[in-house]
């Protein structure tokens, strides 16, 4: 039988970085150091003396370098050529957009605000949730644990809040809508990993219902996140949609609607209730339709369409973070301008608008409608984003176009030490936008604002407000 | 003829593929980081798995391990690679998800995401890489540094001030989601042969659904260690295998099992299991109770742990909205849920409830002597208080225009045997006394949650019934 003769290791100089690894590998001792500096590689490449080596290989499984050392050498070919079958680059994966299915019509159900806010995640089309239980917020992921495991979805129960916020970073990543209900101090803890979201561009959604701090504080409802959640999302140039929500219903609405806003951004949305809302039971309608999730061009799935994809936040060159950062910022712009969300309630001819935002602002909608029926002129300007800040439409009520008078005098509402009524100063700043007076109502601690201190604080600026002079 | 690999033919993510970069890794001459990348590209390519393939890259020296791996690529933060594999391999099962992790990255930083994702060992393959030192950082104190080596952190060499270095593939064998853990080397032939064997055994495993595959390879860093390669390979083989013995820790024969099926987007299907349902709930009220407030009637419902007040709460709100109202229930929680007092604001409105707290109610029902002294005088002008005569004696006095109405809750309840029910005479208590809506609109709240135990529907009634009775006949007191 005639010897095959065993092909002979191809060694590319200017790819070997000469450390030395395939030399003790060769039985037959055909490798040496070389002496020679590669003028390419700047290094000193092996020597082979083919004459005495036999093909054996071992050589080449010894080397670290992927095209050092090689069985058929090296050379730039057309991938399509290499390695049985690859897509061609061209094909591209395509989005597969989102599906809106009908829902039955159904009676209006009664729920808790987390419960709520998981079943608008299940209809906006999220399979996956992952988190680390912590009060107020734990109902909902008990929730999702009981209903999603029905509709072939998983609930995974983290080590931590750590690895909550990584596990959504690999299924986000993947391109699949996928959720956390956590409260401030488990927030805290995801922070790291949300500037990773931001930097690599994963689409995630984070119901935070804010509890008292600092430390371990307590379990009752403040909003003392609002900085964190508006200012702070993690290292570096971040921001994210804030969404806050009011009743039960709008846990549900919002929560639907922070998966279209992460998908069409490429970026987290967080959801800032507080432990009231969280606990709240309301009457709550079920929208018309649901969301079958498509897929997204960009994921990392797993499959052949996406193989060429990647999920990452670093970018090594100065010059190429930075082109890296004005991407995400103008994605930052295009949220400002586009995404401002905000209600109002009787603001219609206010000259005194109460601001506040989630349970503080039911109070404050309380007042506002007894305050009303005594002739006070007093509205309701409630933000639903909180970043971007809804400045846009405030601006309308504090220069009215027509002939009505202006409001002269805001009121902040909030359950915390002023960080609502910050994000309103470098709204008004931004934009401005002068000579608004500005009052508060805090409280901290878990302990909320209540109607008759808003109705007292609303009458006091009232009172003081200079009258109008007739002629 | 041409070993397969999974290896980008040109790297276009090193360096934009320019130069040599385009064909050379970034590591340092003789990194074991190479080699080992060089098997797995090997094994994904021969098992023809590249386009299910994820690889997973840490924060470390393998860093850029997506420059050279042609398939799905996810770059992790310092410690996370498992955390973010499970993300990958539960959003699709299908793919074939390998977590790439150095010493630093998962033995010290990401100690508790390691542990976990072993311990609950779904089927993906963690590939540990241990060179003793931090690569990247330049040259620090790693857990798994040995006693006596130096480091940038440890200059004077490991000792006990430090602790000693961590066997991390005896802890993984240890834990139970792991189904195949071997630890391997790269100095010889031999050993380099096991690796390459042993990343084919842990990707097998994952791709056959048995579960969690651990390899550890023992790695040389020459630029750290301060040595050529050759001594590198030379200590590893003679020094870190005193500490860290090669071979097969753990290679269980378990049967595939997992399995997920596609979630499922069926709208009849989603609409059952949240609670929905199309058929309309029976309405008894004809208007709002405006006689007891013209828009908004708020209730405050107090008592002890374990009297029922939530529950009652519950049932006023679901009552009240099948009637078409908007109604809301905040109850109290945390330590006060756990023994001490417990209370709910209700609020039940015309069109829709502004403030749900209710710091001064219409409507209180006490359960116990101090919920009655602490809110009974924070009942609004007109409002009306019902209290359970049977625990409470001393009435404090309130406001003359409030009305006041004792019921024997506690005793009507014993009387029939379930003294759980006590919060469903009190709603029969409260029907009677306010006509807040009507007595079936209650009843059938009340049958709806207790839908799944059939058998307390009669006693729950008779329960209700006899607080509507009570307060008809003004019975204080029951035997
Ligand atoms: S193929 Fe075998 S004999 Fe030839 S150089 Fe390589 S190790 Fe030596
Ligand atoms: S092992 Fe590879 S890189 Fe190292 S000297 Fe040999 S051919 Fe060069
Ligand atoms: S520093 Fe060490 S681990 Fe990092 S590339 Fe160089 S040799 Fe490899």
């Amino acid at each position: 039988m005639p010897k095959v003769a065993r092909p002979k290791p191809v060694l590319l100089p200017e790819l070997c970085k000469g450390c030395g690894r395939c030399i003790e590998a060769c039985p037959k001792q055909c490798i040496s150091m070389g002496t020679e500096i590669n003028q390419a590689s700047g290094l000193i490449p092996v020597i082979i003396d083919a004459d005495v080596c036999n093909g054996c290989g071992l050589c080449i499984s010894a080397c670290p370098e992927p095209y050092g050392l090689t069985a058929a050498g090296y050379e730039l070919e057309d991938p399509k050529d290499l390695y049985g079958h690859r897509r061609p680059e061209q094909e591209g994966p395509v989005t597969i957009p989102d599906q809106r299915i009908p829902l039955p019509q159904c009676e209006p159900l009664v729920l808790k605000g987390t419960y709520a806010s998981a079943i608008g995640a299940i209809l906006a089309g999220c399979r996956h949730v992952f988190g680390y239980p912590i009060t107020p917020s734990t109902e909902g992921a008990e929730l999702m644990a009981k209903l999603l495991p029905q509709l072939h979805g998983a609930f995974l129960q983290a080590v931590s809040e750590v690895a909550t916020v990584n596990h959504m970073y690999g299924c986000g990543g993947a391109g699949l809508p996928c959720m956390t209900f956590t409260s401030s101090p488990g927030f805290s803890l995801m922070l790291e990993g949300i500037s990773y979201m931001i930097g690599a561009e994963v689409p995630t959604v984070f119901v935070n219902v804010m509890r008292g701090g600092p430390g371990l504080g307590n379990i009752g409802p403040e909003q003392a996140d609002i900085k964190l959640v508006c200012r702070g999302l993690g290292h570096g140039n971040t921001h994210g949609i804030v969404l806050a929500p009011t009743t039960p219903q709008e846990m549900l609405d919002l929560t639907m609607e922070a998966f279209q806003l992460a998908f069409k951004y490429r970026n987290p949305v967080i959801i800032a209730a507080d432990g009231y809302l969280g606990q709240i039971t309301g009457r709550v309608n079920l929208p018309e339709t649901m969301v079958k999730p498509g897929l997204p061009d960009w994921a990392v799935y797993g499959d052949e369409e996406h193989r060429h994809n990647l999920i990452n936040s670093i970018y090594l060159s100065e010059p190429s973070l930075e082109k890296h950062n004005e991407h995400l910022n103008a994605k930052f712009s295009l949220m400002t301008t586009e995404e401002q969300r905000s209600k109002t309630y009787k603001a219609e001819g206010a000259r005194i608008l109460v601001l506040s935002c989630n349970t503080p602002a039911r109070m404050a909608k309380g007042a506002v409608e007894k305050l009303r029926r005594q002739d006070v002129p007093v509205g309701l300007f409630q933000p639903v984003t909180l970043w971007p800040f809804p400045i846009d439409h405030l601006k309308t009520w504090l220069a009215p176009t027509s002939g009505t008078d202006p409001v002269t005098d805001i009121l902040v509402v909030e359950a915390s030490a002023g960080q609502l009524e910050d994000e309103l100063r470098l709204a008004l700043s931004h934009a401005g936008i002068q000579g608004v007076r500005l009052h508060h109502l805090r409280h901290m601690g878990g302990v909320l604002p209540q109607e008759p201190e808003v109705i007292e604080a609303v009458r006091n600026i009232h009172s003081n407000q200079p009258q109008e002079v007739t002629s | 003829m041409t070993t397969a690999t999974a290896f980008f033919h040109k790297f276009d993510r090193h360096a934009d593929g320019k130069g040599l970069k385009g064909a050379t890794t970034h590591y340092c001459p003789g990194c074991g980081h190479g080699l080992i990348h060089k098997y797995i590209a090997e094994t994904i390519a021969d098992f023809g798995i590249q386009d299910r393939a994820i690889a997973v890259s840490p924060v470390g020296c393998a860093v850029f391990l997506y420059y050279y791996m042609d398939m799905g690529n996810t770059q992790a933060a310092h410690g996370r690679a498992p955390a973010v594999a499970i993300g990958h391999k539960m959003a699709n099962p299908n793919s074939i998800v390998i977590s790439y992790q150095g010493d630093g990255d998962l033995a010290s930083i990401g100690l508790a995401e390691i542990i976990h994702a072993a311990q609950l060992g779904l089927p993906i393959s963690v590939i540990f890489v241990n060179n003793a030192i931090y690569g990247m950082t330049g040259g620090q104190m790693a857990p798994t540094t040995l006693v006596g080596q130096k480091s940038a952190t440890c200059p004077a060499g490991r000792g006990l001030f430090e602790g000693l270095p961590m066997q991390v593939a005896e802890i993984m064998a240890q834990l139970s989601g792991t189904v195949f853990v071997e630890r391997t080397a790269l100095y010889d032939q031999k050993t380099r042969k096991r690796t390459r064997k042993a990343i084919e055994k842990a990707i097998t495993l994952q791709m056959e659904g048995r579960g969690f595959g651990f390899v550890e390879v023992l790695s040389e860093c020459p630029t750290h260690l301060k040595m050529d390669p050759m001594q590198a390979e030379a200590w590893v083989r003679d020094e870190m295998t005193k500490t860290f013995p090669l071979g097969v820790l753990k290679d269980d024969d378990r049967a595939p099992w997992f399995e997920m099926k596609p979630p499922e987007f069926d709208p009849e299907r989603v609409a059952e299991l949240v609670g929905a349902t199309s058929v309309a709930p029976e309405r008894y009220c004809t208007e709002f109770p405006e006689h007891l407030a013209p828009e908004d009637v708020s209730l405050k419902l107090a008592g002890a742990g374990g009297d029922g007040a939530q529950t009652a709460a519950m049932l006023v709100t679901n009552a009240a909205i099948n009637e078409g109202f908007d109604a809301t229930h905040i109850p109290s929680y945390g330590p006060e849920s756990r023994g001490g007092t417990s209370y709910a604001d209700v609020h039940v409105a015309k069109d829709e409830v502004l403030s749900p707290a209710s710091p001064s109610p219409n409507i209180l029902i006490a359960f116990n002597a101090p919920s009655l002294a602490k809110f009974g005088p924070t009942v609004h002008t007109g409002g009306t208080i019902i209290y359970d005569s049977s625990v409470i004696s001393e009435v404090p006095e309130f406001a003359t225009d409030v009305k006041v109405v004792p019921v024997p809750f506690t005793e009507i309840a014993q009387s029939l045997g379930k003294v759980l029910v006590k919060n469903v005479v009190a709603l029969g208590a409260l029907q009677e006394a306010t006509h807040l809506l009507e007595e079936d609109s209650l009843l059938f709240a009340v049958r709806r949650s207790l839908e799944s135990k059939c058998a307390m529907i009669p006693i729950n009634e008779e329960a209700f019934r006899w607080g509507v009775k009570a307060v008809k006949e003004g019975v204080t007191h029951f035997e």
